[in-house]
């Protein structure tokens, strides 16, 4: 999840100055800068279980030992590809943190918690965007559709299923991503269906999995490496 | 592009340098004008407009735009074209004096927001509501019940059904910002490591 | 993020000469009584032009100043860098968005001024046009060249204009912020390792002409501006801001042990004000003419925001909404 958190954020950093409209670039910079918060705090929790310092783990792997899915490190593409990834990310991401606020793992429980409202803006904000340019001209639509039949598989593999899925379901962390992905897809076909833009039949999608397992693309080293430039110049020092 | 910015160097080649297709003039987005409450139990304030093709986006653009730093409780959105204006006055005369006191109407009224201007140079704000059956009646009937003595610059009316109010249950997108420390000065406090650094100059 | 390096154009004899005499003497009167200008008050033609002009030149150079930073947006060292130079560069473009609307109760779009600023016909802030090569040049941007925008923007928030005062206030106080962030970065550079010492000292080395043109032409070169002195549109000279900048930030900087490299930087103490090397104006000229190192970079990835956005504007634009001035 932390992993997610990053890679995500970092990704729609990207955006900051080269927005579609001034408005809009803020908006998804804001975004942006709540993922890497999320982040953040979830490395810490991390770090008191006894993990090392969030710049340390976040700055200092290599692609091999994150875990974020794959979904969340392909290249921005054009608007229409962010827009689309960030509407089926944030609709999940939205939901697992409303799943865990319930978690027995209290710390984790408590960030679900506080986030809620940031991210109720940021399924508001995708939301709004969907249903905007998804029934607007040829080319939105069109755009769009292409984007969206682009990244389902990628999305699925989201879901993909941790090592540990059985003993984190049976100890009342999360209650599982098969979960999750079912009331996602409900969400998605709920926005989706206020639009001219159509679903790929879930049943013929296959999964894009491997992130979780320390599987990647060539698009995540680059990241890292482009990420922690500076702060490996020396990594002992402070910034 | 080569550039120093790996992300610009990312930049797909697009048209053709310096050149551009100019927009139409005037033919673009609409104008909405944003209103911020910055705390419970403060009146609202005007803070400044954003372009959005709609009320809705409009509201989801001023959000980042207007309220991404300094804490508040809530946000509302209305069309530039939406917002009656008074004439503007200026030194010690009232705005309230150049607004007739209109005869009695009986049309259906409707709810309008009022706004005093009360100096020059400062932000519109949101002083109460009054029924109305037109935007003129509204702005006399705010003339009995806002004009207490105090020099008013300039008046807006909105109609109430216009504005897009945030819901009680979007009350909720504020409650972070306190704890966004990294966008806060106050967080960026140099002094021990700039002392201990000092020291250890002269030490030296 | 501004500087006072504007460009004014020439003001002709006769260019109020053809206002009405009346109307000139309420408006000048209002100035002079310390009340602000607001947007549906008659005004000279000239006030407006001007204002227009300087507002847009200040809402480029937050579009642009975006740009150098945003160099090393993807690469900030650390969370807590990483967080904050992601809100500062955003807080560059909420800056733009701002004064574009100051600008547009003054009767000039928006999508007309980034038109212009991308053809060229209207300018920014020369010092962002120089390149950012390390992540050192950065915070120099973060804490110096802000902290001469915010010496130019508080004087200008005095001015006469009710629009551009209250988005100079907003700003300003998101602009602390900057500042702090700056500061705390180079504090952290000066008292880190060599590597990094010497890293902002080159740096420095670097940024220091362009910092010394970002005030503008000496008082001595520059257009006369009584005029707009009068009417508080520029609240004061190019020299007094260059001033008041060396007077809060020479001894900051030389307090952390960097030096300066003017030689001839020292404050007199007869006068109370900075000596320094007379800037090079042919080069100031040259770069704001279009051939300093980054101008053709900085307008292209603006050419190709736009053009990558355009689908997006397109779909959004309905005939319901309409574009009207904004109010205030």
């Amino acid at each position: 999840m932390a992993d997610d958190q990053l890679i995500i954020g970092h990704r729609n950093s990207e955006w900051t100055g080269f927005g579609p409209l001034l408005e809009e670039d803020i908006a998804f910079s804001s975004m942006a800068q709540d993922k890497i918060g999320h982040s953040l705090a979830l490395y810490t929790i991390l770090h008191e279980l006894g993990e090392s310092d969030p710049d340390t783990v976040a700055f200092t792997r290599n692609a091999n030992q994150f875990h974020n899915s794959i979904f969340t490190e392909l290249a921005n593409q054009e608007y229409d590809f962010s827009l689309i990834r960030h509407f089926l990310y944030d609709t999940a991401e939205a939901l697992r943190f409303e799943l865990l606020t319930n978690s027995t793992c209290e710390p984790l429980a408590q960030v679900a918690r506080k986030v809620r409202g940031e991210l109720r803006y940021h399924t508001l904000h995708a939301k709004t965007w969907m249903k905007q340019l998804g029934s607007a001209t040829e080319e939105s639509v069109s755009r769009l559709q292409k984007s969206l039949e682009q990244a389902m598989p990628y999305a699925l593999g989201m879901f993909e299923e941790s090592p540990y899925e059985k003993e984190i379901m049976e100890a009342g962390i999360f209650e599982g991503e098969q979960k999750l992905k079912e009331l996602w897809m409900a969400k998605v076909e709920e926005t989706i269906s206020q639009t001219s833009l159509h679903l790929p039949d879930w049943k013929i999608v296959q999964p894009i999995n491997g992130g979780r397992i320390g599987k990647h693309t060539e698009h995540l080293q680059p990241l890292l490496d482009e990420m922690s430039e500076v702060f490996r110049i020396d990594p002992g020092a402070e910034w | 592009m080569n550039s120093l910015d790996p992300r610009v160097t990312r930049l797909p080649h697009i048209g053709e340098e310096g050149k551009i297709v100019p927009k139409a003039s005037l033919d673009q987005f609409g104008t909405y004008e944003v209103f911020v409450q910055p705390k419970e139990g403060k009146p609202f304030q005007h803070e400044g407009i954003v372009h959005a093709p709609n009320l809705e986006l409009a509201y989801v653009l001023a959000k980042e735009t207007f309220t991404r730093r300094f804490t508040c409780t809530s946000l509302y959105v209305t069309d530039t074209r939406d917002v009656f204006v008074s004439p503007l006055t200026e030194g010690d005369k009232n705005a309230y004096d150049q607004i007739k006191s209109s005869a009695l109407t009986f049309g259906v009224k409707m709810q309008f927001e009022i706004y005093h201007l009360p100096k020059r140079g400062k932000q519109h704000i949101h002083v109460g509501s009054v029924q109305a059956s037109s935007p003129e009646e509204a702005m006399s009937e705010a003339k009995l019940k806002f004009n207490q003595g105090k020099t008013v610059f300039n008046i807006w009316a909105i109609e109430t059904d216009n504005i897009r109010f945030t819901s009680p249950e979007e009350q909720e997108l504020w409650l972070t910002l306190p704890d966004k420390k990294f966008r806060d000065a106050a967080e960026y406090k140099g002094g021990d490591k700039l002392k201990n650094f000092l020291e250890s100059r002269i030490e030296n | 993020m501004y500087g006072g390096g504007n460009t004014f154009e020439v003001i002709k004899a006769d260019d109020v000469a053809q206002e009405d005499p009346i109307l000139l003497a309420v408006f000048e009167a209002r100035i002079a009584r310390g009340e602000k200008i607001e947007p549906t008050d008659w005004m000279p033609q000239l006030y407006r032009k001007q204002l227009i002009r300087m507002i847009e030149q200040h809402g480029h150079s937050e579009i642009i100043g975006a740009l150098p930073e945003g160099t090393w947006i993807t690469r900030a060292p650390g969370f807590k860098r990483k967080m904050a130079l992601m809100a500062k560069v955003q807080d560059e473009v909420g800056h733009a968005q701002l004064l574009y609307s100051a600008a547009e109760t003054l009767g000039k779009s928006r999508e007309q001024m980034i038109d212009d600023l991308i053809t060229g016909k209207s300018k920014y802030s020369n010092i962002f046009n120089y390149p950012t090569f390390t992540w050192a040049d950065c915070c120099f941007i973060s804490w110096l060249v802000d902290a001469g925008a915010i010496v130019n923007q508080l004087a200008n928030a005095k001015g006469s204009y009710g629009p551009y005062c209250r988005a100079l206030d907003r700003i300003c106080a998101e602009e602390s912020f900057h500042l702090k962030y700056g500061h705390h970065c180079v504090i952290y550079l000066a008292s880190g390792t060599q590597k990094q010492r010497d890293m902002f000292q080159a740096a420095l080395n670097r940024w220091w002409p362009p910092m010394m043109h970002f005030f503008g032409p000496s008082d001595k070169i520059s257009v006369h501006t009584e005029m707009l002195m009068k009417w508080k549109v520029k609240m004061g000279s190019n020299d007094d801001m260059r001033n008041q900048f060396l007077d809060m930030y020479v001894p900051k900087i030389w307090e952390l042990g960097f030096v300066i490299p003017d030689p001839n930087l020292k404050k007199n103490e007869e006068t109370g004000r900075w000596d320094y090397t007379e800037p090079d104006w042919e080069e100031f000229k040259r770069v704001i003419n279009g051939g300093g190192p980054c101008n053709k970079e900085r307008l292209e990835v603006r050419r190709i925001a736009e053009e990558r956005g355009k689908w997006v504007r397109e779909a959004l634009k309905t005939p319901k909404a309409k574009y009207v001035m904004p109010l205030a």
